[in-house]
Parts: structure tokens; sequence; C-alpha cells
């Protein structure tokens, strides 16, 4: 325990029984869902010094009211289940656990938003949402468990982006607690652009009002792939169609979904293609659009059987590695035009232990989760080396101009790849502003002083320490 | 007392705790959702379970870590929705009952659950009530069961602890009585010789002592040439199908249905026919341990589609995804408040589908929602399948 006597007395006097510093409390808030290299830990105060659950705006008012006196960084977490540390303390501090605000849903049936509190877990909003017979329009693909404030602090996108964007593109208004305590609600686009991404360094969501579509139902058609050239090829056209989504794995991935369905998937670079359609013209048109595309970029159009299943198991990607002994996982946005070349040396590089999935994030930009999987546990030293490796080949300066997904703590200093250099100027004026001190996720978006920081710049580190060790 | 735990049940622990992949889908536990503390979450358990079992763990922080743990895992209510949404397929019930049997090696069970665990042992049921009142019901209900108690018949009813002693489940048993009689089924009835089946010494974490009601329970079906057995309590339907194959090996051939099962059955071999229909909006909530650990879905809907006119609507959470009443797991013994917060839940579903009867399958379920409606004012009538049947076969009483 770390924190000064007379802070933590501050802060259980306020928060009582909703402030924990115990010893197992702050091992669990340790992490996300990718646990930091042990090489990597000593480099990072990732166990906080304690625990809050924040219940109320005003006791996220207070948090920061202590915060800023004491000078003790707070780092916010929605569900965890992000693997780029965004909610993985940088300097120890406090970690704010988000899930206990109080509960909010509205619908607004008119203005088609609902407002909500930003820890509710995107299936139970969905479902909530369909009861009334609305949905949401674009979601992320750990639907089943990221909370909607993790989401837009992330930056994130999903299923549905390609019609209707990502995160940034869903909010129409946000209740922010910022670091100097003050409540205030945001409307203005280019104010809300600044709280995508953000990883609560600009403030803490207490509100969000997002925006919803009525339930339309969903057709799905399915297609393969010779090559990456050919499915890049092939995505540019099918984006045409003005999908609702389109997700696509490559050919050793669906090779595992051959080995646990028992499906008879040709091995090739498969894509499963959605669109809104209301009525029987619409599907026809969808259909005929859908085959014209197949036609025009050399594909071929899959067995109708497969579909359905293949589309049942969009949120379970993780299912294809529950055997392999360990694994690695990133993700990466890429261009359709420039990434033809990028992908082909991934697969060649790591040739074997290579799946992606894909999902068009934009019509002319996709998002790629790549996952590395291995035969055997890989050694904590083989580990890193490999995880940085990863993260190199996926943000290093390429022809694919391709971006990481996030910032968080492995990619903090990349917010101008991501979000451009004017955003930045932006960000940092109005960082300065509202967290003088930096005590909002200090260690996220910008990168630390401490020149070993981002971590994926640890490499010369880790290879020292590893010749050193061997 | 020594606590065994046969080699098909036990799983590593550190090892399954390692194959978590953190995805957080497991999010949707009943007891998460309301304490919203990652200690209480499943991947945070499996969390603990790394600190706790990991090669070269400190006692002191094995101690530390044991707090919180134990305290997570009596907090579970077992109702298996995190196994079911596993994306790597973790046998996590199986991971939360051995974690349940450390916590007893290291004497941390709470006082009432100890003393349940005592109870049964003794009484051979859950309330500790003297064995001669097993029959009581019988006699409430004014049934006269001599002729079919221990008489040697293929169909054995179990009628289970709840509905042989609890005044609240006081129409299940007489209800499921009718539908045999009516339909001239063969069956029997143990009796006094009737023990508890053993499911709550089992999710205690205590194998050794529950093997020993299964054996008793196998004995006295045996000795009367039962082929099949029926019951309307869903958590002796899952120690009937899962725990007792386990437990006995293949000396358990006892074919195992729930009341809704044989009800399906009667009605497809035109036995039983319910010709009165009722007026009122019916739904159905699926107990966790009918659906979830047993994979029971249909045999209830089949039935409640047969009641003339009916109108029946399902809960927004429905089959695999429906939600925890609260009460499994022991968790009463635990946590009561935690109960009705996990309960709520499903009231308001409950209250969406402007339901006027409530059935379901499982005595705890139903005295779960009878509290939860009747803390929320809800005019709800909360009524066991076999009930809901009865009330179709002879009409409104």
């Amino acid at each position: 325990m770390t924190l000064k006597k007379n802070t933590r007395i501050s802060f259980t006097r306020h928060l009582g029984k909703n402030f924990k510093d115990d010893y197992t409390t702050l091992q669990v808030y340790s992490r996300d869902m990718a646990d930091l290299p042990k090489l990597v830990k000593p480099f990072i105060g990732n166990v906080p010094d304690g625990v809050i659950q924040v219940r109320t705006k005003e006791d996220m008012q207070k948090i920061y009211e202590i915060a800023n006196e004491t000078k003790v960084p707070i780092t916010q977490r929605g569900g965890g289940t992000a693997g780029f540390g965004g909610s993985v303390p940088y300097k120890k501090g406090i970690v704010v656990d988000t899930k206990g605000l109080e509960y909010h849903f509205l619908v607004d049936p008119l203005e088609l938003t609902v407002t909500i509190n930003p820890s509710v877990v995107f299936s139970d909003l969905q479902r909530q949402l369909n009861l009334e017979g609305f949905s949401l329009c674009s979601y992320p693909s750990s639907f089943h468990s990221a909370t909607v404030g993790g989401w837009i602090a992330h930056g994130g996108y999903g299923v549905g982006s390609i019609q209707y964007g990502g995160a940034k593109e869903q909010i129409a208004a946000l209740e922010v607690v910022l670091p100097t305590g003050e409540i205030k609600r945001f409307t203005d686009d280019t104010e809300l652009s600044l709280f995508v991404g953000s990883h609560g360094t600009l403030g803490t969501i207490t509100e969000v009002a997002l925006k919803i579509k009525f339930d339309i139902p969903l057709k799905h058609q399915g297609c393969t792939f010779d090559s990456p050239a050919e499915l890049l090829k092939g995505l540019k056209y099918l984006a045409e169609i003005e999908p609702f989504s389109i997700w696509f794995l490559n050919p050793d991935h669906v090779a595992l979904f051959n080995e646990l369905f028992g499906y008879n998937l040709p091995l090739s670079y498969l894509a499963i293609i959605s669109k809104e359609v209301s009525f029987e013209e619409e599907e026809k048109e969808f259909n005929t659009l859908f085959n014209n595309a197949i036609r025009s970029s050399g594909g071929q159009i899959l067995d109708r059987r497969y579909i359905n299943d293949i589309w049942d198991f969009r949120f379970k990607g993780f299912t294809l590695i529950g055997d392999s002994p360990d694994y690695l996982v990133t993700e990466v946005i890429l261009p359709i035009e420039t990434s033809d070349k990028f992908v082909r040396k991934l697969v060649s590089r790591f040739r074997g232990k290579i799946h992606l999935e894909g999902e068009m994030v934009s019509p002319t930009h996709y998002a790629l989760l790549i996952y590395l999987l291995f035969e055997e546990k890989l050694s904590e030293i083989k580990k890193t080396i490999l995880t940085l490796k990863l993260y190199n080949v996926t943000t290093r300066k390429t022809k694919a101009k391709g971006i990481p997904y996030s910032t968080g703590l492995w990619f903090s200093g990349y917010y101008s790849r991501i979000y451009g250099k004017e955003q930045y100027k932006q960000y940092l004026e109005f960082k300065r502003k509202v967290d003088p001190k930096n005590i909002s996720n200090p260690g996220k978006v910008i990168s630390p002083k401490i020149r070993f920081l981002p971590i994926i710049k640890l490499k010369p580190i880790v290879k020292l320490a590893s010749k050193m060790m061997l | 007392m020594f606590m065994s735990s046969p080699a098909e049940w036990h799983v590593d622990l550190l090892e399954i705790a390692q194959k978590c992949v953190y995805c957080g889908y497991c999010s949707l536990c009943p007891t998460f959702k309301e304490l919203k503390w990652e200690t209480y979450h499943p991947r945070g358990i499996l969390e603990q379970i790394r600190m706790y079992f990991s090669e070269g763990v400190k006692e002191s922080v094995q101690v530390e870590v044991s707090k919180s743990l134990f305290e997570a895992i009596f907090a579970c209510t077992m109702c298996k929705a995190c196994e079911n949404i596993c994306l790597v397929d973790l046998p996590l019930l199986k991971v939360w009952e051995q974690v349940r049997q450390e916590a007893f090696r290291k004497g941390r069970w709470n006082p009432l659950l100890l003393s349940l665990y005592n109870k049964v042992k003794s009484t051979h049921n859950i309330y500790g009530l003297p064995t001669e009142e097993r029959l009581a019901w019988a006699n409430l209900a004014g049934m006269n069961m001599s002729r079919r108690t221990k008489k040697k018949a293929p169909l054995a009813f179990f009628v289970g602890c709840q509905a042989s002693y609890s005044g609240k489940m006081g129409n299940v048993a007489p209800s499921v009585v009718k539908i045999l009689r009516k339909t001239k089924v063969n069956f029997t009835i143990l009796g006094l010789d009737e023990w508890c089946c053993g499911s709550p010494v089992f999710l205690a974490g205590g194998y050794s002592a529950g093997r020993d009601f299964a054996k008793h329970n196998l004995d006295q079906l045996k000795e009367l040439g039962v082929e099949r057995i029926v019951t309307a309590c869903s958590g002796c339907y899952r120690a009937f199908k899962i725990v007792y194959p386990r437990v006995l090996g293949e000396k358990w051939d006892i074919e195992v249905l729930h009341i809704t099962e044989l009800a399906e059955e009667l009605i497809k071999n035109g036995k039983l026919k319910l010709k009165h229909s009722i007026k009122e909006k019916i739904t159905f909530k699926d107990p966790c341990e009918l659906v979830r650990h047993c994979g029971l879905v249909e045999a209830p809907r089949e039935v409640i589609k047969q009641i003339p006119n009916v109108r029946f609507e399902e809960l927004p959470s429905n089959k695999h995804e429906a939600l925890c009443c609260g009460g499994g797991g022991l968790l009463k013994l635990n946590d009561s408040d935690l109960v009705n917060q996990v309960n709520s839940r499903l009231v308001s579903e409950i209250k969406y589908t402007e339901a006027e009867i409530v059935a379901n399958g499982c005595p705890t379920c139903k005295d779960t929602i009878l509290t939860g409606v009747k803390n929320d004012n809800l005019d709800v009538e909360v009524l066991d399948i076999s009930e809901l049947i009865v009330r179709a076969m002879e009409g409104e009483k």
C-alpha cells in the first residue's frame, strides 16, 4: 500500500465500502484482457493502490477533488475487455470502476437516441432496445462484455461500422465529469471527437446519449477469395453495396472452423456480408448486387448452408484459440487500397501461426484482428519479444498506412497517427485546460516522459535483458 | 469429516484458470451484475484461483486471497450461465464446486451452510425435520398414499424435500399424484425411505456425504424394481441426471424424467388431456438446473401449448438465456439480500410480459419468485408447472 495515510482516509471517508485496497482486489484490477508480460511489469505501475466503485457523478467529482489535492492518478475502467491497457494503471494510484454507476435507460423515439449509463454492456443494451423495437447502430465484437463507456473511451469500431461509423459516429451527447470536478454535457461534434479514444484522460464519462435505429432484420451472404489481393478487391466492390457489415477470415482461421465444427468450408479468404433488409424487393436487390460484386471481383459464392452458422459465431472468435497453449492478439486499422502487400507479408512472416479476422469499419478501411497461435507454452522472454515484434509489425511506418486500433498503454504516443495532427493539437489544448496536473489516466494517449515508453519501444531493452539472461 | 472428490469430478484448477482468455463474456453472471466488483466476476474468480493455487505461493498470500475467493465462491448461484457462454469451454461449475470443497477443507464454510450440511446428513432432509413428517403433504391434501408407498412399480415419483416439507410447496406433490392417478400410471413413492437427493450437499462441495444419499436412494428404487423416476424438482432432476451417474457409475441405470417430460409423453399417447382453458396470460421461467444444466427446454413449452386457447408469452430472457432467480447455489444461506437483488431482475421481466401466471418447474424458483413478486406488489400467481397442468386437466378450482 503506497497511498499516504491521509489520502487513504480521504477516499474511505467519502467512498466508504466503495473503496477497496485489499491485496486480492488490487491484483484483480491490475490487468485487462491482455495481461502484461512479466518482463514489462517492472517498468509499469500496473497494480493500483486502491479501487473505487463509483456510483454517482458526485462521487466522481469528489474522487477528482482528492486526486488533484494529493496528485494520485486515476485510471477509469469499464468492462476491462480490451487488450490495449487503457484501463490498466501506469503509475499505480486509483482504479475507478465505472460499473457501479447509477442505472439509466431512456429511449427518445423521435430523436432516435437512448440515454444510458456508460457502464451498460452492449448485449444488455441491445436486448433492452430490441424489446422496444429499436437496435444499436454499431457495436463491438466484444458485444457480450464491453461497456458503452469503455468502447467510446477506447475509440472502438465494430459490427455495423461500415454503415453507421465507429464509436464517434454513435454519440449524440456525453456527460463527463472533468478532472477539474466540473460536470459538463457535450453535444458539439468537435468536442465529442476529443473524448473518443481519449481513454479517460480528459475526464470520466458518466452518461451517454447514443444514436439508435429501428430494429431491421439482417440478411447475410457469403463468398470466398483465393488470395489477399482478390479479397481486398472484393471488399472494395462489396462496400459499394452499402452493407451493414462485412466480416472476413483468413484460410487458417477457416481451417479451425472446419476442425472445430466439422464443416467443409473451402480453405480460402472467407467473407460474410450482411445488409439490412425490410422487404422482399430489397432482398432481391441485395442478392443481385452481391452476385455482381462477386462476379466483378473474381470471388466465389459460398454455400448458403454455412452462412447463418458462421454469422452466429460472430462474437465468439476466441473459441477458436481455446486449445492453443499460448497466443498473442492485436488489432490494427488498414486501408483496402494499400494493404495487400502488408497482409501477404504478415501471413508469410508468421506462417501457420497467424489467424486473421477482419471487419470493414468504413467503405475504405478495415479493422484486422490478428491472432498468433502457438503449439507450445512460450517462455516469458519469448512471449515478450514476440509481443513487441507483433506490435512493431503492425505499427511501423509501412506503405500500408495502417494505424493502431487504439492507443491505450501499449500505443500511447500514437494518437496523432490515429486521429490526425490537428485533432491532437486540440486534444492537448483541452487536456492542459481540464487536467493540468495530469491525474486522469496518465501514461495513455500522450507518451509518458520516461523514454522506455510507450511499451512497444521497449524492444531494445527486452532484447538486451534476454541476452543477459541467456 | 473427510470429503473425497471422485476422480472424474476432479479438475486441475490452476490449469483451467490459466486457460481463461479473459474475454469477460461471463460478465452476465447474476452475482457480478449485482455486486459489480471484479472479484465476483467469474474471470476475476479464476484470477484469484491462479493466485491461490500457483506453485510456491506464500501462505500469507494464500490466506489473503482466500478471504475474497471464498466469499465470491459462495455468492455464486451455480446458474451455469458463465459456463454456457464461456468461449473456451471451461468446466466452470466443476471449478466452483471444487473451490467450495477447498473452503470446507480450510474450515471456511459459513455457519448456516455447515448447519444445513449437518442437518441433511443427520435427518436426510434439508429442513432438519423428522423423517416421520415426510408424508405430511399427503395427509394435508387428504390423499391416502399407503397403497402407493414402497410398492413394486416401474415408475417412482421422487417427491423431494421441498415438496414434502414446505408449506409453500404444499400443492406440488399432490398435483403430480393427481396427474399420475388420472392417467392411470402405475407408480410408487419411497415414503419415509426417501432421502434428500443430496443436491445441496453436492452443491456445497460435500461429495462423499452426497454419495451416501445417492447409494441409499438407488438401493430403495432398485428394491421396488423401478425403471423410471419422475420428479417436479429441478434440483433433484439435476442430481439424478448429472450427479448420480458420476457418483454411482453404471449402477445408476434409471431413466430420469421431469414432470413436464412425463406430461408431454402422456399427452402424446393420449392419456393426459388438458381440456380446460386457462384465461390468464401465462409465462414460463426456465429453472437454471433444467435448462442450462440438463438442457431441458421444449417439454414445458409443449405442455403449456396443449392448454386450450392458452395465452402464452416467453420472458424476454428465456430458454438457455433465462435469468437466474437468485435462489440457487445455496445463496439464500450466504446472502439473502443478494438473492432478492438478483431476483428483482427476473421480476422486472415477469412484469414486462404482463403475465398473470408465472409457471416454473422448480420449488426453489417458485419460492424465490413468490418472495420477489410479493416485495414488488405484483399481482401474479406463481405456480409449479404440475399445478398448472392439474388446473388445465380438472378446470379452475
